[in-house]
């Protein structure tokens, strides 16, 4: 009996905590998601992980420039904005991120003349095969923070890019899960229905949705994402234009005028369809002669 | 040479006989290849990121691994008393800190032709490009560059009694000047005086172990150092070397062995 | 006969460790002369300045005056412990290496040809009774084995000075009774053995000189037949005269 005793203790303590374990399963969901969640990242950093998910962010600029790319101690030079990751050549924002990223000035010293032999010097952008490097990057900052929105739209354009269509469209739905708010998601699906998928009523529902997002959480703020509207509106007044709403579509244009860098160019696509809207359709001619 | 090269036996017996080199790579190789085996967006072309994640483990790996090995050397032969015997033979001081620096290293010479040949398997399966010579220069400077950390960390062991004290005071200096190194003339600049000047000083008197880490050359293919510069790094790593190694004998030779 | 080990006036001083205490004076003025094929006692309380002379024999400790020279060679020059064979008191060997590898770094720092190690391991392990533990780590040893290890290290060059720091310490009877053999049968060798001992009776078994040093002073020295004569006492009486110790009467 005296050698089975710290055998029974033990499994009297088991069993006690087995027992506490079925009583506590509750009270603790209660205290803590955490180990609700199936995401392995969030189970181990809980809402830690975001710090990390900027980290990766950069990660993926980083790796579009190939390792060419400013340090903390070049903020100032940093890029500003994500812009550039989306930019095509010639872009204003792609002329301006040229400036920006130009932060190697001459050596100040024989230190650093010698170090730059041993780090990348050239400012150069990914291209052909390379192109899917910023990927993986992308993919980790997004699960790290699945509310951070430019991840899914940044990463959509290169999927789109790649020619990666459906995996494009599912993480935007991913994105647009995590954030239903979100009318730069919307934004982004939409191209890839109008663009890629040409299915143009469905693109029109989704980027009317994204205008009516924008108008709910931007319109009364002090300094609205005029940039998005812009884009939301003039994609969404193409399409009304194509289906002959000609109406619609000025009244589109007018609201993003505002908003738009070029609004001279945008007026006179305005006076265009209001003269088209003014003259008497073709058809309705010969029936009045 | 000879008495040298037996301490130096010892201590790389010490670091195959240890686990710690075999938890480390067990470590870099599963975090390495779960990384290369997920699959993102369906997309095989990505591998810049395993060489990225496997570089840096590899990095922190051989930094555990060179710091840890060296910083535990003399205060153990000092704590065992294993230095009364030894030095009871004819051997000095200054050979015991040769023999130990050569061993320590050796051994990290070891251990990263083990984990660059594992990295060169993983990052040429996937891009199914070999650039041997490329991988060779990288070692090359990782491992002239470990001599400076190791000869930094033999005076940090004569100078801190607790091994642990010292292995955390150098990983932290080390760490420091292979982020900012760089950067602290651009530092100084924005101090006022005389902190300019102190960091300035810093700026030229520190070893800029940063110029050995040529990972970024790597993951990104880009062309690597020349001859010229890499015998020039190698030059500037050996005179580090020399000055650290030289200081742990000035304070070793007049230290009472007993802890 | 030629001095062996030699100290003349040696002076050992250590720095006070505050501001306020003198210096420690841990050696004064010590004069010394071990002749070969000698096994002489070196004796006293602890903290009398046994290992402090030993440290200054073997160059751990440089002595803040007089002068110290084994085999006709100052202490200061490494070449001076070529032929002499030292066990530390209480050393834990590299518990990494076998007594085997422990032994073969040792020869291979006396630049020992192979062979030759090779043939001094095998001699050296049967003499210690440490044949069969040869490839087991020694973190995997006893005290007493340990012990014997280090003995083995100790004559790895085949001295002809050895310098044992209590090498009975912490040992068994057994163990004791093993190291005194084996002390026993390397003076029949002609070995000069220096040792220093709190067991007296072990001393007196196979010494043939004894000194007896308190607080760094040379208080007295010779053969142990001649002091038991000349202060009509046994060795441990004469130790505890000269210590200065009173015995307390009971009640």
């Amino acid at each position: 009996m005296r050698k089975l005793g710290p055998y029974l203790i033990l499994l009297l303590l088991l069993t006690a905590g087995f027992s506490l374990a079925t009583v506590l399963q509750e009270r603790v969901s209660g205290w803590s998601n955490r180990g609700d969640s199936d995401n392995v990242l969030k189970v181990l950093l809980g809402d830690g992980r975001r710090l990390f998910a900027n980290h990766f962010f950069v990660q993926a600029d980083i790796s579009f420039h190939s390792g060419y790319y400013p340090s903390i101690f070049d903020q100032a030079n940093r890029p500003k904005d994500n812009r550039h990751l989306t930019a095509k050549e010639g872009e204003p924002a792609a002329e301006e991120h040229e400036k920006q990223m130009n932060f190697l000035g001459p050596p100040r010293d024989w230190i650093e003349r010698f170090g730059r032999h041993f780090i990348i010097t050239g400012h150069t952008h990914l291209e052909g095969n390379n192109r899917s490097e910023v990927l993986p990057w992308l993919k980790l900052s997004a699960e790290l923070d699945p509310q951070k929105i430019e991840t899914y739209t940044v990463a959509a354009y290169w999927l789109r890019d790649l020619g990666k269509i459906k995996e494009a469209e599912r993480f935007l739905r991913e994105g647009f899960l995590n954030n239903p708010e979100s009318y730069e998601i919307l934004l982004e699906l939409g191209r890839l229905y109008y663009e890629h998928n040409h299915d143009v009523a469905r693109a029109r529902k989704i980027w009317d949705l994204a205008l009516r997002r924008w108008s709910e959480q931007e319109a009364a703020n002090k300094q609205p994402d005029l940039l998005k509207l812009d884009q939301i509106a003039v994609n969404l007044a193409h399409l009304e234009e194509q289906e002959g709403k000609l109406a619609r579509a000025i009244q589109l244009l007018e609201l993003c005028k505002k908003g738009s860098p070029h609004p001279e160019a945008l007026q006179k696509q305005i006076d265009e369809l209001k003269q088209k809207l003014a003259a008497p359709p073709p058809s309705a001619a010969p029936e009045a002669r | 040479m000879k008495t040298v090269l037996a301490i130096s036996g010892i201590v790389i017996k010490e670091l195959y006989r240890r686990k710690d080199f075999y938890v480390l790579f067990v470590l870099t190789a599963v975090i390495t290849l779960l990384m290369g085996s997920v699959s993102f967006f369906h997309d095989t072309n990505s591998v810049r990121y395993v060489k990225d994640i496997a570089l840096l483990l590899i990095w922190i790996s051989a930094l555990v691994i060179a710091i840890g090995t060296t910083a535990r050397q003399i205060p153990a032969e000092r704590e065992n008393r294993t230095i009364f015997p030894l030095l009871a033979k004819p051997v000095t001081r200054w050979q015991v800190i040769l023999g130990k620096f050569a061993g320590c290293w050796l051994a990290c010479g070891l251990a990263l032709i083990v984990l660059y040949l594992f990295f060169g398997i993983v990052s040429g399966s996937r891009d199914h490009h070999w650039p041997l010579l490329n991988f060779c220069t990288a070692l090359w400077l990782h491992w002239v560059m470990l001599g400076v950390v190791v000869a930094f960390v033999l005076l940090g062991s004569v100078v801190f009694t607790a091994p642990s004290s010292n292995a955390t005071i150098t990983f932290i200096v080390v760490l420091g000047i292979l982020f900012l190194g760089r950067y602290l003339n651009q530092v100084a600049l924005q101090q006022p005086e005389p902190l300019r000047s102190i960091v300035y000083g810093l700026y030229f008197l520190i070893p800029h172990l940063e110029w050995y880490d040529v990972r970024d050359l790597i993951i990104y293919d880009q062309n690597l150092v020349g001859w010229m510069d890499c015998a020039l790094a190698t030059l500037y790593a050996v005179i580090y070397m020399a000055v650290f190694l030289l200081g742990t004998w000035l304070v070793f030779r007049r230290k009472a062995l007993n802890l | 006969m030629e001095a062996i080990v030699e100290t003349k006036n040696l002076r050992v001083e250590f720095r006070a460790q505050s501001s306020g205490q003198a210096k420690k004076v841990a050696v004064k003025d010590l004069n010394l002369s071990i002749r070969a094929g000698e096994v002489f006692g070196f004796l006293g309380p602890n903290g009398a300045g046994k290992t402090t002379t030993m440290n200054v024999l073997l160059g751990f400790v440089n002595a803040t005056s007089g002068a110290a020279s084994l085999f006709g060679v100052d202490v200061r020059e490494p070449i001076a412990r070529q032929r002499i064979g030292y066990l530390p008191e209480l050393t834990y060997y590299y518990k990494f290496l076998t007594a085997e590898e422990l032994l073969r770094f040792y020869a291979r720092i006396f630049s020992i040809p192979r062979t030759e190690a090779d043939r001094r391991i095998d001699q050296l392990l049967k003499l210690v009774e440490l044949e069969s533990a040869r490839q087991r780590p020694i973190k995997t040893y006893s005290k007493g084995m340990q012990q014997r290890v280090g003995l083995a290290q100790a004559l790895i060059n085949n001295p002809d000075l050895l310098i044992l720091d209590e090498p009975t310490s912490g040992l068994d009877p057994l163990g004791r009774m093993k190291v005194r053999e084996i002390i026993q049968r390397l003076k029949n060798e002609g070995k000069t053995v220096f040792f220093s001992s709190h067991e007296l009776g072990e001393v007196e078994t196979v010494c043939d000189r004894v000194a007896i040093i308190n607080q760094g002073e040379l208080k007295v020295e010779g053969r142990v037949a001649d002091l038991v004569e000349k202060h009509q006492a046994n060795l441990e009486q004469i130790f505890l005269n000269i210590i200065g110790y009173q015995p307390q009467l009971s009640a």
